[in-house]
C-alpha cells in the first residue's frame, strides 16, 4: 500500500533540494523515493501545480500548562468570539488568540504544521502540560523545562558545587518531567521578584547571591555535557525595557562559545534613543548572531491587534501590568521554582513603541544572514496568535507588501526604522529552512523536517498562488505519519501525536540531596514529582518518543 | 499490604504522604491523618466478599446493561445536564466529551461557589501563590475565618508550621493572625505562639474584608481615634507593611454567596494595592471536591470554565444560564448525569428526571428510577490524577488495591460511543 506523490515542486533544505520536481512515495507512514518492488501504489496525488515541503515545526509556542489556562478564562470575550463547532470527527473548542486544546491542534495542521513545542513547562506544572498537550491532537509536541529561578539549582550554584552535579539535575529534571530541552526565563529574576526586587541586570548579585550571567553559563554548559541537541534556550533578562540589547548581548556571551538559544529575541532588541528614548537595536543584535555561530534566535514577532501575553517572567510582567489592555492582569509565585505572568495587550500600528516592535521584528528577520540561525515565530500568543504565520510569512518574502503595510504604522517609528530600505525577500527555500528543516535540526528530531528518504511522513502540500499569505493559510493536502489529516486547508481526520523527550544518562545518586530537598522544603515527595514513561501513556494520555543525546 | 507517598483527594491540598495499609479490601491509613482523610479510607473500605452491582429501575443488572440503559436514556433526551464532576482528570475529560457530544450542559456539583473567583479573574485577573512558597517564603499569614483551618486540617501543620524553610526564622516562625468575624464559624484554640487570633464586632468575613480593604486603600493614622475593629485592621496593615512577604488565605464557601464575587475583588485590588511597594499574595483554599481539576481540565477542553453549554455545537460558559443546581430546580434540563467517585455522600440532587449515576461503589441511591453504575474510586482502585487547591499541582493517585470495578472514565467512554 503506498501513495504516490507525483510531479510536486520539492523544497527540502536538509537536502539542498530547491523546488524541484521530484516524486515522492508514502508506505507505512515513511517517505520513500522509490517505490519498493514488492508495494503497489493505492493512491496517487497530482501535485503538478503545488509546492511540496516537510510538516512545519512551532519550536515556541505556549499551547499548554497552567499559564495558558489562566489566559483563557481571563479572555472570556476571545473564546466566545470565536466558536470552534464540532463534528463528528472533530471535537469543539473556542478561542482565536488562546484557543482551547483541540481548537490549536486543528488550526495548527490546518496551516501545516505537524508538530509544536511548549516553551515553559514548570516542573510540578509539567503534568498539567503535557496533559492540554495530549489533548492537542495533529501534532507532536514536546516541551522545555524551566530552571534557573528554582532554589535547589540557586542553592547548589550559590554552594559552588562541581558542574557534574549541575549535569545530574538538569538530566534529571528532563526524566522527571518528560521533556526535551531545558529553559531559562529571566534567570535569577523570578527568584529575585519573590523578594520584592523588581529588576535584574545580567551581571547583578541576585538575592541567591549569583549573577544571571553564572546560572546561563552553568546550564549552557550543562545541556552541552550531557549532549542534549537542543542548546540552551533562554529568555533573556530584562524583556521589554528600553535599552536591554546590551543585556542580550551580555546573555549571548555568558555562554561562551557553548550553543544557546535566545527566545523572542525581538523583545530584548530595544535601544534608549530618540524622543522617546525607545529605539531599534535590530541592527547590533542581528550583527551579533551574524558573527556568533554559537547562537540562534526566534523572533517573537508582534503583529497589530489584540492578544494576551503570557510568561513564567513575573518580574517584568508585574513591570508590564500597567499596559495591560483591558486592564486585568494575572501574576503568581510557583512553588520556589518559577513564577507566571499574564496580561493581555493590544499592539496598535499608531502606537509608536508598538509600531517600532512591529518593525524591530522584521528587521532582525531580514538582517540575520543565516535562516539556519532564526525562526518563525510570534512567541504565540506574545507578540501574536500562532495563526499569523502565513500573515508574516507574507511580510518576509514580498518587499512591496511590507512597505505598504510599513507606511501606515506610526510616522515617528517609520522615521526610526530603515526596514524601508531593505530589499530582502525571503525565498520558499528560506522559508523551508526556518520553518521546517532549521528546527528539526535544533531540536534532534532526525526523521522530521525534511523529505529524505525514510523521513517520517509528515508533508505539507501547497498549491501555488499569487498570494502567498493565502497559500500557507491553506494547504491543500497536510499529511501526518503517512496520513492525510487536511484537505483544502480542513481537518478531515483527526490523529493524536506523540511527546518527543531526551532523557540524558545520569548519576542517580543526584536524588538523594533532592530526596532531602523535597522532605524538607517542598509540597510534594520526590516519587510523586516525578513523571514515569507509564503515566504518560496511561495517566496523561501520550505516547513518548526518546530522542538519543550526542 | 503498605503503601507509601499515596495522595490523599479528599481535600484540595492533596498531602501525598500518606501510608495506607491494605488487607484485602480494607483500608487503613498508618500515619496521623486528619478527619476527612480517615473518614474517605473508611468509608472505601468493604467486606471482601461484597460483589458492587449495576442498578436499574432498583434491579442489579450487568455493567452492559446499565451502559445500554444509560445511553437510551441520553439518545432521548433534549437538554442532558452532567454534573458532580467530583472526580480525576480522566473521568472528567471524558464526561466534558459526553456533554459535547449530547450538547448539553456541564457544571460542578459545586458550581455556584466557583462562580466568584471565575468572575473577578475575569474582570481583574489575581496575584496568587501557590503551597511551597507559602510554606517557604511566607513570614506574615492572615487567614480570613478560622473555619478554613477546620476545612483544611493539614493545612497550618504542612505549610504553616514548618521545621525548616528556604527563608530565616521569620518563615519558620511566621507571624499567622486567624480573623473571625461577631458569627465565628469554627473558633479553635491556637497554641502556638505565632498565632493571633482575633475575633471582630464585625458580623461577618466580608465586612472584614471590606473595611480591611478600605484601611488599605486609606492609610488611617494609626494614633487617630478608631472603633476596636479598625484598630485592629490598622495593625494588621501595618504588619503587612512591615513584611516580606504576606499571605492572605481565604476560602470563598466561607462568604457570603450573595457577595462573594465582591469580596473576593476587595481581597484582590487590596493585595494589588500593597504589591505596589511590598510583596503580598493570596492564597485562596478550595477544591475538596474536585472543583479545580473539574474546572482545569473543562477550561483547556473547551477554552471556557464552567458552567459550560454546548447547545449550539460550541462550548459556552453562562454562570447564571447553566448553573446546574439552578437548572435542575426550574426543571431546565430533562436527563441527569451524576459523576461522583469519592465519597459514597456525594449523592445526585434528589429530582424526579431520568437520572444516571457514576459512583462511588458504596453509594446509596434513593431513586429507585435511576441508573447506578458503581466503579472503582480513583486513589485507590484505579490510577488517576488531581489538580490542587493552588491550580499549579497536579498529583498522581494511584492504585491500591484491586477490586472487580471499571473506572468511571471507562464508563463514559462507553457511554459516549454509543451515542
Amino acid at each position: 500500500m503506498a501513495i504516490k506523490l507525483t510531479g510536486g515542486e520539492i523544497y527540502d533544505p536538509a537536502h539542498q533540494i530547491d523546488g524541484v520536481k521530484q516524486d515522492l512515495y508514502i508506505v507505512d507512514g515513511k517517505i520513500t523515493h522509490v517505490l519498493p518492488e514488492n508495494e503497489k501504489v493505492t493512491q496517487t496525488f497530482d501535485l503538478s501545480d503545488c509546492i511540496v515541503m516537510a510538516g512545519a515545526i512551532d519550536l515556541h509556542t505556549h499551547i499548554g500548562g497552567g499559564k495558558v489556562n489562566i489566559a483563557r478564562t481571563m479572555m472570556l470575550e476571545d473564546e466566545h468570539a470565536h466558536p470552534d463547532y464540532g463534528n463528528d470527527i472533530r471535537r469543539s473548542g473556542n478561542g482565536h488568540i488562546i484557543p482551547s486544546t483541540f481548537t490549536a491542534g486543528y488550526r495548527y495542521a490546518e496551516m501545516g504544521y505537524t508538530a509544536c513545542f511548549e516553551p515553559a513547562v514548570l516542573p510540578v506544572n509539567a503534568r498539567q502540560a503535557h496533559m492540554e498537550m495530549a489533548d492537542t491532537p495533529m501534532v507532536d509536541k514536546g516541551g522545555y523545562v524551566l530552571l534557573g529561578n528554582d532554589d535547589f539549582l540557586l542553592n547548589m550554584l550559590q554552594d559552588g558545587v562541581r558542574q557534574s552535579t549541575i549535569n545530574d539535575y538538569v538530566a534529571w529534571i528532563l526524566h522527571a518531567s518528560q521533556c526535551i530541552g531545558i529553559k531559562v526565563v529571566n534567570a535569577g529574576g523570578i527568584h529575585a521578584f519573590k523578594f520584592n526586587q523588581r529588576r535584574l541586570d545580567v551581571d547583578e548579585i541576585s538575592p541567591a547571591g549569583i549573577t544571571p550571567r553564572y546560572i546561563i553559563n552553568k546550564l549552557s554548559r550543562a545541556v552541552h555535557e550531557l549532549g542534549i541537541p537542543h542548546p540552551l534556550h533562554v529568555h533573556a533578562s530584562n524583556l521589554g525595557i528600553p535599552g536591554n540589547f546590551k543585556s542580550t548581548l551580555a546573555t549571548m556571551s555568558a555562554a561562551e562559545g557553548l550553543p544557546i538559544h535566545l527566545t523572542h529575541i525581538q523583545f530584548h532588541s530595544y535601544g534608549a534613543e530618540g524622543d522617546y528614548n525607545f529605539s531599534s537595536a535590530a541592527c547590533e543584535i542581528a550583527e551579533a548572531i551574524n558573527s556568533t555561530p554559537n547562537v540562534t534566535a526566534d523572533v517573537g514577532q508582534i503583529m497589530f491587534g489584540q492578544t494576551i501575553t503570557t510568561s513564567g517572567d513575573t518580574m517584568m510582567q508585574y513591570f508590564g501590568h500597567e499596559h495591560a489592555s483591558p486592564k486585568k492582569w494575572t501574576v503568581m509565585d510557583i512553588e520556589c521554582e518559577a513564577g507566571c505572568g499574564v496580561i493581555p495587550f493590544k499592539y496598535k500600528d499608531k502606537s509608536f513603541v508598538n509600531a517600532l516592535q512591529w518593525a524591530i521584528g522584521l528587521e532582525i528577520f531580514l538582517q540575520v544572514n543565516d535562516p539556519w540561525r532564526v525562526f518563525l515565530t510570534t512567541d504565540h500568543p506574545n507578540g501574536a496568535p500562532f495563526t499569523s504565520y502565513p500573515h508574516l510569512i507574507k511580510l518576509l518574502m514580498d518587499r512591496s507588501f511590507r512597505n505598504d503595510v510599513f507606511s501606515m504604522i506610526h510616522v515617528e517609528a517609520q522615521k526610526m526604522s530603515n526596514l524601508a530600505s531593505m530589499d530582502r525577500e525571503y525565498s520558499l527555500y528560506e522559508i523551508a529552512v526556518m520553518t521546517r528543516a532549521a528546527p528539526a535540526k535544533i531540536l534532534g528530531l532526525t526523521s522530521q523536517g525534511h523529505l529524505g528518504e525514510g523521513a517520517t511522513a509528515n508533508i505539507t502540500i501547497y498549491r501555488k498562488q499569487n498570494d502567498i499569505e493565502q497559500m500557507f493559510a491553506k494547504p491543500s493536502m497536510v499529511f501526518k505519519n503517512g496520513m492525510q489529516i487536511v484537505k483544502d486547508g480542513e481537518v478531515i481526520k483527526t490523529v493524536i501525536g506523540v511527546t518527543h523527550v531526551v532523557k540524558p544518562d545520569y548519576d542517580a545518586s543526584i536524588e538523594k540531596p533532592l530526596t532531602k530537598y523535597f522532605d524538607d522544603y517542598q509540597t510534594i515527595s520526590m516519587p510523586n514529582f516525578k513523571i514515569s514513561n507509564d503515566e504518560m501513556v496511561e495517566c496523561i494520555g501520550s505516547e513518548i518518543e526518546i530522542h538519543p543525546c550526542k | 499490604m503498605q503503601f507509601e507517598n499515596v495522595t490523599c483527594p479528599h481535600c484540595g491540598i492533596l498531602c501525598d504522604d500518606l501510608s495506607i495499609d491494605v488487607n484485602g479490601s480494607v483500608l487503613k491509613p498508618v500515619n496521623a491523618l486528619d478527619k476527612h482523610c480517615m473518614k474517605a479510607y473508611e468509608d472505601a473500605s468493604f467486606e471482601e466478599s461484597t460483589l458492587f452491582t449495576p442498578i436499574v429501575d432498583g434491579k442489579k443488572t450487568s455493567l452492559d446493561d446499565a451502559i445500554k440503559k444509560a445511553s437510551e436514556l441520553l439518545n432521548s433526551s433534549k437538554q442532558t445536564l452532567v454534573s458532580g464532576l467530583i472526580a480525576d482528570v480522566q473521568s472528567c475529560r471524558e464526561a466534558v466529551a459526553l456533554t459535547d457530544k449530547l450538547q448539553g450542559v456541564i457544571d460542578h456539583a459545586n458550581g455556584s461557589g466557583m462562580i466568584a473567583n471565575v468572575a473577578v479573574m475575569q474582570r481583574h485577573g489575581k496575584v496568587k501563590t501557590t503551597l511551597a512558597e507559602a510554606r517557604n517564603r511566607a513570614d506574615n499569614v492572615i487567614i480570613f475565618g478560622s473555619e478554613v483551618l477546620n476545612r483544611f486540617p493539614r493545612f497550618l501543620d504542612r505549610i504553616l508550621s514548618p521545621k525548616k524553610t528556604l527563608g530565616n526564622n521569620s518563615t519558620i516562625n511566621k507571624t499567622i493572625t486567624i480573623i473571625d468575624s461577631q458569627i465565628a464559624t469554627s473558633p479553635i484554640e491556637f497554641n502556638q505562639k505565632n498565632i493571633q487570633y482575633l475575633k471582630l464586632n464585625a458580623l461577618s468575613l466580608d465586612s472584614i474584608i471590606q473595611n480591611l480593604q478600605r484601611v488599605v486603600h486609606d492609610n488611617p493614622d494609626p494614633s487617630e481615634l478608631h472603633d476596636d475593629d479598625t484598630k485592629a485592621l490598622i495593625s494588621i496593615y501595618q504588619t503587612m507593611l512591615s513584611s516580606n512577604y504576606t499571605t492572605m488565605v481565604w476560602n470563598t464557601g466561607l462568604f457570603d454567596n450573595d457577595i462573594a464575587e465582591q469580596t473576593v475583588q476587595a481581597l484582590t485590588m487590596m493585595i494589588r494595592a500593597i504589591m505596589k511597594t511590598h510583596r503580598c499574595v493570596g492564597l485562596p483554599l478550595g477544591g475538596s471536591k474536585g472543583e479545580i481539576t473539574a474546572s482545569q481540565v473543562a477550561t483547556w477542553q473547551t477554552g471556557v470554565p464552567l458552567p459550560i453549554s454546548f447547545s449550539t455545537g460550541a462550548p459556552i460558559h453562562d454562570p447564571l444560564l447553566y448553573n446546574g443546581m439552578s437548572m435542575l430546580e426550574n426543571k431546565e434540563a430533562d436527563c441527569l448525569v451524576w459523576v461522583a467517585t469519592y465519597s459514597p455522600d456525594d449523592t445526585p440532587p434528589k429530582t424526579d428526571i431520568p437520572t444516571i449515576v457514576i459512583g462511588h461503589p458504596k453509594m446509596k441511591i434513593d431513586n429507585d428510577s435511576a441508573v447506578f453504575i458503581p466503579v472503582g474510586v480513583p486513589g485507590i482502585d484505579t490510577r488517576g490524577l488531581a489538580c490542587r487547591t493552588d491550580s499549579v499541582a497536579t498529583l498522581p493517585l494511584q492504585k491500591i488495591r484491586s477490586v472487580d470495578l471499571p473506572t468511571a472514565q471507562d464508563v463514559l467512554i462507553k457511554i459516549t460511543g454509543m451515542l
